[in-house]
């Protein structure tokens, strides 16, 4: 999921010339670089799915820049009797697009007003590309470096230098190159892993909420179930038992220990939708199922599914690197959990040559940590209409 | 908000019928946070039991492999298992289950494994009560503390105080609390040479006679202060964040301005009006808070070599001895069921409005 190739270059660079080419073609110069410079990133570190999403979300960012709502009475100052509203599928499709482009825009200006949430949204855009483009720039240290020893010196153990910017562990090899290749396996299965968590809790929750009966039932007790075990003791159990070999298996375990907040919440959420005036207003005027789902009940829900799904990443990443760093699962380098293992095994935790060793992934897991939380506190307020005017 | 229904009439009718009876009792808010519990309890026992017996490749049969590999018969090997495991290979799965939940209703948790077959109980009778302590202490100071700058920074909104206990407040909050133990040690420990990490192992210093003495008391709190520090700094951040804005959104209520209104005194108005209402939404996070540090108290005691119930069964874990591994995984998650329980009870008892509002609607 994250990582460069010369494949996603070549993506990022025809998503980047297909915004670009666009923006010219709107005469939006501007969006239209930024578009050009946002694709090519995205499409470089993410190939196919990065570069999409990125060229889908700067499309409409460009759009939104040029378009023009002809036939809304209030922008065009047009009599409303002269207004034609009916529309093509094209023109709907553009007027979409638009509205989605113009709700990126005011979000973005939100997020960026908001001190905290900007500095934990660059905290992990930070570790994002770090993974992905770290590699580009810092060799991978696979195997001890004895060349490295100083004269006199016990061990391979080095504080920070010019050379060596984040020390030397205990076989010589460079903190910083397993730093920096050490995130990336974990933060795509904490990604993933909230994912999965996402998609079962709001599948479950509309469930039970819909349904009712015997299935709301035995889903809620589900969830009750498993939000009173403590996770991580059962999680050492689990790991006991079952070997996990593939990260793809963790981020379904996490996945599947992590649906039940946010499924009462889509549960309660739908439920109680129908009391509410809006929505009564919305069934009232016959604007259609589809509409009083994407236009009514959806923004009320994004902010907190985004949150949970953030706060699954950091449960995620929290039980993973535990379950590494008390050696219960394989370790395999490289990887911040298993530094910390090797830290320990190694008596870094009680010599004080070598805490170099030690405090570089013990930071990246910290700062990576603390960018989530910063960031999930702000998304409310970017997602919320009614707080984001205040601010 | 909750709407109130309108209380019902008290019913004194003489006789009622058996079906009535149950209906009264689902609708009482205490009676259905047993059965919940109770209910969980069972679904734990009952997990447990599927995942020694009936996974594939469950330690049973892991275990048969092994004595196999020593050279036994298969059927010498299965009756060794079954001693160790203290169950009959043969008898049907159903059986072994009653029997299984039979034993475990008579609080017998088999022996362990390995060590000579020590019973599981005394194993945890051993290491139950340093994690309650410490546990306990971290839990009961980080809340007071918590609370209590949440209050203060909420009445000082916009403060100096406020900005910077905020912030400090979301950075400890966001930091995990085994990363707060490394740096505990990192930095206390190998750095500034506060504390002898490596001398501070287990609960207490072997050297002194246990007793009722001021000395070995010193030396329970002296080697119980790192974990202890560790729960404190990850929880107090979420205590004041929680409290802040709960005291804030109390603060806005018109029964402030009404007593505000009628002249009473500003700690009147603090103790009796705002800190009560404020604190019934941490009721119910004390409970979540329980199980976090519970969990996280795997890995605290592991790093800081306390001799709690979470390092046991870490212990337990990669020894393989699994008997003892059900066992204080039961009493853990027990521990924790109990807990939430007994905080939704209390909740319940506080709050009027959770009783109530709970019975019907859902």
């Amino acid at each position: 999921m994250i990582g460069v190739s010369s494949v996603g270059l070549v993506i990022g660079l025809v998503c980047g010339g297909l915004a670009l080419a666009l923006g010219i073609y709107l005469k939006q110069l501007r969006p239209g670089i930024t578009g050009f410079i946002v694709c090519t990133i995205a499409g470089f570190g993410c190939s196919i799915i990065g570069g999409l999403i990125a060229l889908f979300v700067m499309a409409a960012v460009i759009i939104s820049h040029a378009y023009v709502d002809r036939q809304d009475p209030f922008t065009s100052r047009a009599k409303l009797e002269e207004v034609d509203f009916s529309e093509t599928t094209a023109q709907s499709t553009m007027r979409r697009l638009a509205n989605f482009g113009n709700t990126v825009r005011v979000s973005w200006g939100a997020l960026v007003r908001n001190k905290a949430g900007f500095i934990g949204f660059l905290g992990v855009t930070f570790f994002l590309a770090m993974s992905a483009f770290g590699p580009l720039f810092i060799e991978y240290e696979g195997s001890a470096q004895f060349s490295r020893r100083v004269d006199g010196a016990r061990s391979l153990f080095q504080a920070p230098s010019a050379e060596f910017p984040l020390g030397l562990d205990w076989q010589g090899r460079s903190v910083l190159s397993h730093v920096v290749y050490g995130g990336r396996i974990l933060i795509v299965t904490s990604i993933q892993a909230g994912l999965a968590a996402t998609a079962v809790a709001v599948l479950f929750g509309s469930l039970a909420a819909l349904m009712g009966g015997w299935v709301d039932g035995i889903l809620s007790a589900l969830a009750n179930f498993i939000l009173t075990i403590p996770q991580f003791p059962l999680l050492l159990v689990l790991a006991s038992v079952i070997q996990f070999t593939d990260p793809i298996q963790m981020a379904l375990l996490f996945g599947f220990l992590n649906w039940p907040t946010l499924m009462r919440a889509v549960r309660a959420q739908v439920l109680s939708l129908r009391e509410r005036d809006y929505v009564e207003a919305a069934f009232a005027l016959d604007l259609g199922l589809w509409h009083i789902i994407s236009r009514e009940v959806f923004p009320n829900m994004v902010s907190y599914i985004a949150v949970n799904l953030i706060f699954t990443v950091r449960t995620a990443l929290y039980g993973l690197v535990a379950l590494v760093v008390l050696g219960i699962v394989p370790l395999q380098e490289p990887d911040w959990g298993v530094m910390i293992f090797m830290g320990r095994s190694q008596g870094a935790l009680f010599s004080q040559e070598a805490i170099w060793m030690m405090l570089g992934p013990i930071l990246a897991i910290a700062l990576f940590q603390l960018s989530l939380v910063l960031f999930s506190r702000s998304l409310e307020e970017v997602f919320n209409p009614r707080l984001r005017s205040g601010l | 908000m909750t709407s109130i229904p309108t209380p019902r009439p008290v019913a004194a009718a003489p006789r009622r019928s058996p079906g009535q009876v149950l209906r009264r009792l689902w609708d009482s808010y205490s009676f259905r946070v047993l059965i919940q519990s109770l209910v969980t309890i069972w679904a734990v026992t009952t997990f447990t039991f599927v995942l020694i017996r009936l996974m594939p490749g469950n330690p049973i049969q892991i275990r048969i492999d092994q004595l196999m590999n020593r050279g036994l018969t298969f059927e010498e090997a299965e009756q060794q298992a079954a001693n160790l495991f203290d169950f009959d290979p043969d008898a049907p799965i159903l059986e072994q289950y009653v029997d299984y939940i039979g034993k475990l209703a008579r609080g017998d948790l088999g022996n362990s494994i390995l060590g000579g077959g020590t019973p599981v109980n005394s194993i945890i009778l051993e290491f139950l009560p340093w994690t309650l302590f410490s546990v306990g202490l971290g839990l009961l100071l980080s809340f007071l503390l918590g609370t209590l700058l949440g209050v203060i920074i909420a009445y000082r909104r916009g403060g100096f105080l406020d900005n910077f206990i905020t912030t400090v407040s979301s950075i400890l909050y966001g930091i995990p609390d085994y990363v707060i133990a490394l740096l505990l040690i990192l930095v206390v420990g190998v750095q500034l040479q506060w504390f002898q990490v490596g001398q501070m192992r287990g609960a207490y210093n072997p050297a002194i006679e246990p007793g009722f003495t001021l000395e070995f008391i010193a030396s329970i709190f002296q080697h119980a202060i790192l974990p202890v520090g560790t729960y404190i700094l990850s929880t107090t951040g979420s205590w004041v964040l929680a409290m802040k804005s709960s005291t804030l959104s109390t603060l806005g209520e018109d029964f402030i301005t009404v007593a505000k209104a009628r002249g009473l005194s500003e700690t009147r108005i603090l103790s009796a009006y705002v800190g009560r209402n404020a604190l019934l939404p941490l009721v119910t996070r004390l409970a979540i808070s329980i199980g976090f540090v519970v969990s996280g108290s795997v890995i605290v005691e592991e790093f800081f070599q306390y001799p709690g119930l979470g390092r046991r069964l870490l212990r337990a874990i990669t020894e393989r001895d699994y008997t003892t591994m059900q066992g204080i995984f039961l009493v853990i998650s027990i521990s924790v069921v109990a807990a939430n329980a007994l905080s939704d009870l209390l909740l319940g008892w506080l709050d009027p409005r959770v009783r109530v509002g709970k019975g019907r609607g859902r």
